[in-house]
């Protein structure tokens, strides 16, 4: 879910910015570390985030009539990790800006955080516990897709409400209206992306049982 | 895939320097953020459509789209000022007309901004800008990638949701969800396999893994262009600074 441009006052949208910078830097470190030992590498994380952002691209089923459309935070942090999500999201979010005028870039600190960041780290560790308490992987998929879904529209609102607060009850009654109006189309969403995700993986297993060529891993190699 | 990449690599500016369209458009942006929204935003949005329309020739009704786009938005969330929660309940919110206008008043000038930007420059030579703003040399080299990627990417998912809703797959919720879930599952794997013969053509040019040179044509600031730039943005920071 992308704040539009200009939307936050300028104090906001610094703050978000510089609580997003460690994470994109710290990604960055480390996909450059990766990147310095395998060349290679870049070629599979470039297609892997063009991919990200034309799932944006496909529509989703919503209940209000409105469509919606996946985030891919979930599965990205689910194949590749949290940390590469940050500067993965970054460079994403900022094509989403110029070519589809989705965000803004004085927004783009805070739409990091939401989306790049929050999302595939509670996305990641919602899978990781599902996966260890022994639920099955279609639950545990499903469980980091949808809450990687939610904590990124919970932290919007959250951001909205932070700007915006309400004159008689403050912030927490403008989070009340903000994830109360985004709630009609982000929950479904949610839902309607962690069944996707579901299939995706589901799929992408049984290309690699059937033997074709299925999903090779950045530590895959050639 | 994108109208306004399209109009990007064909609109009237697109030869005119990266930093002269950079400064107009973050300039733009800055007055915006600077001053109270009612006249500055206002002129700003007229300055913007101006620049994009008249200037670069971006046809009225793709601008129009585009602007549309963000406004839903900026609508939805701007209503929301309108309403108070106390402890009676809802109620209108002190102000909140107000509130509410000058925020997408201010939202849309910045998307104008924005917008005039990236239907002026390709993204790729905004990629090709960071390099010389020093960004790291990976990031920018991914970016790009990235950037390439996608149209090849965007084809290819044009083509299997094409033949999906041929066979009816995208008639109703369930269906949706499973030929959304199927196309994503077979896009992946191709997009995967690109990505390697890529590197294999690559590797059989001799590429080692250092930085892909690519020609960038040079583009030199004319001066009267940034006279322009300038002049524009000292007006709007005169009227902002006489109205605040």
């Amino acid at each position: 879910m992308h704040i539009m441009e200009g939307f936050l006052p300028v104090g906001h949208a610094i703050g978000w910015t510089i609580a997003a910078a460690p994470f994109v830097v710290a990604g960055s470190i480390a996909l450059r570390r990766t990147l310095r030992a395998r060349p290679e590498a870049r070629l599979t994380l470039a297609a892997a985030s063009a991919f990200t952002f034309v799932l944006s691209a496909l529509k989703l089923p919503s209940v209000t009539g409105s469509c919606s459309h996946p985030t891919g935070t979930g599965l990205g942090a689910m194949t590749f990790g949290p940390a590469v999500m940050a500067p993965v999201g970054l460079i994403v979010l900022l094509f989403q800006g110029l070519l589809l005028a989705h965000g803004g870039l004085t927004t783009l600190g805070a739409n990091v955080f939401s989306m790049a960041i929050a999302g595939p780290w509670v996305g990641w560790a919602a899978w990781r516990v599902a996966t260890r308490l022994g639920l099955s992987t279609a639950v545990a998929v499903f469980l980091g897709a949808a809450l990687a879904d939610l904590a990124t529209y919970v932290v919007t609102s959250a951001q909205l409400a932070l700007a915006f607060p309400d004159p008689a009850s403050g912030v927490a009654g403008s989070f009340a209206k903000f994830s109360g109006i985004f709630a009609v189309t982000q929950v479904p969403l949610a839902i309607a992306e962690g069944l996707l995700t579901v299939v995706v993986t589901a799929a992408l297993v049984g290309r690699e049982r059937s033997g074709e060529a299925g999903l090779h891993p950045i530590a895959g190699g050639r | 895939m994108s109208t306004i990449d399209r109009v990007a690599h064909t609109n009237r500016w697109r030869s005119r320097s990266l930093s002269e369209k950079a400064l107009l458009a973050f300039g733009l942006l800055v007055v915006t953020l600077a001053f109270p929204p009612w006249p500055t935003a206002a002129a700003v949005l007229v300055a913007a459509a101006a620049a994009a329309m008249v200037g670069a020739r971006v046809p009225v009704r793709i601008w129009g789209l585009a602007m549309a786009a963000p406004v839903g938005f900026v609508v939805t969330g701007a209503a929301t000022l309108m309403v108070s929660l106390g402890d009676g309940g809802p109620a209108l919110a002190p102000n909140g007309l107000v509130d509410a206008a000058a925020l997408t008043l201010r939202a849309s000038a910045a998307a104008s901004a924005l917008l005039l930007l990236a239907f002026t420059t390709p993204a790729s030579d905004l990629v090709a800008g960071l390099a010389r703003a020093r960004v790291p040399a990976e990031i920018v080299e991914l970016a790009l990638l990235i950037y390439r990627f996608l149209f090849v990417l965007a084809d290819t998912f044009a083509a299997m949701h094409a033949a999906q809703e041929a066979r009816l797959g995208h008639v109703d919720w369930r269906r949706r969800i499973r030929s959304s879930g199927l196309l994503a599952a077979n896009l992946l794997p191709r997009a995967l396999d690109r990505a390697h013969r890529m590197e294999a053509g690559l590797a059989a040019r001799g590429w080692d893994g250092g930085p892909l040179r690519v020609m960038t044509p040079r583009r030199p600031v004319s001066a009267a262009g940034l006279a322009a730039v300038v002049a524009t943005l000292a007006a709007l920071v005169g009227l902002g600074v006489a109205t605040r």
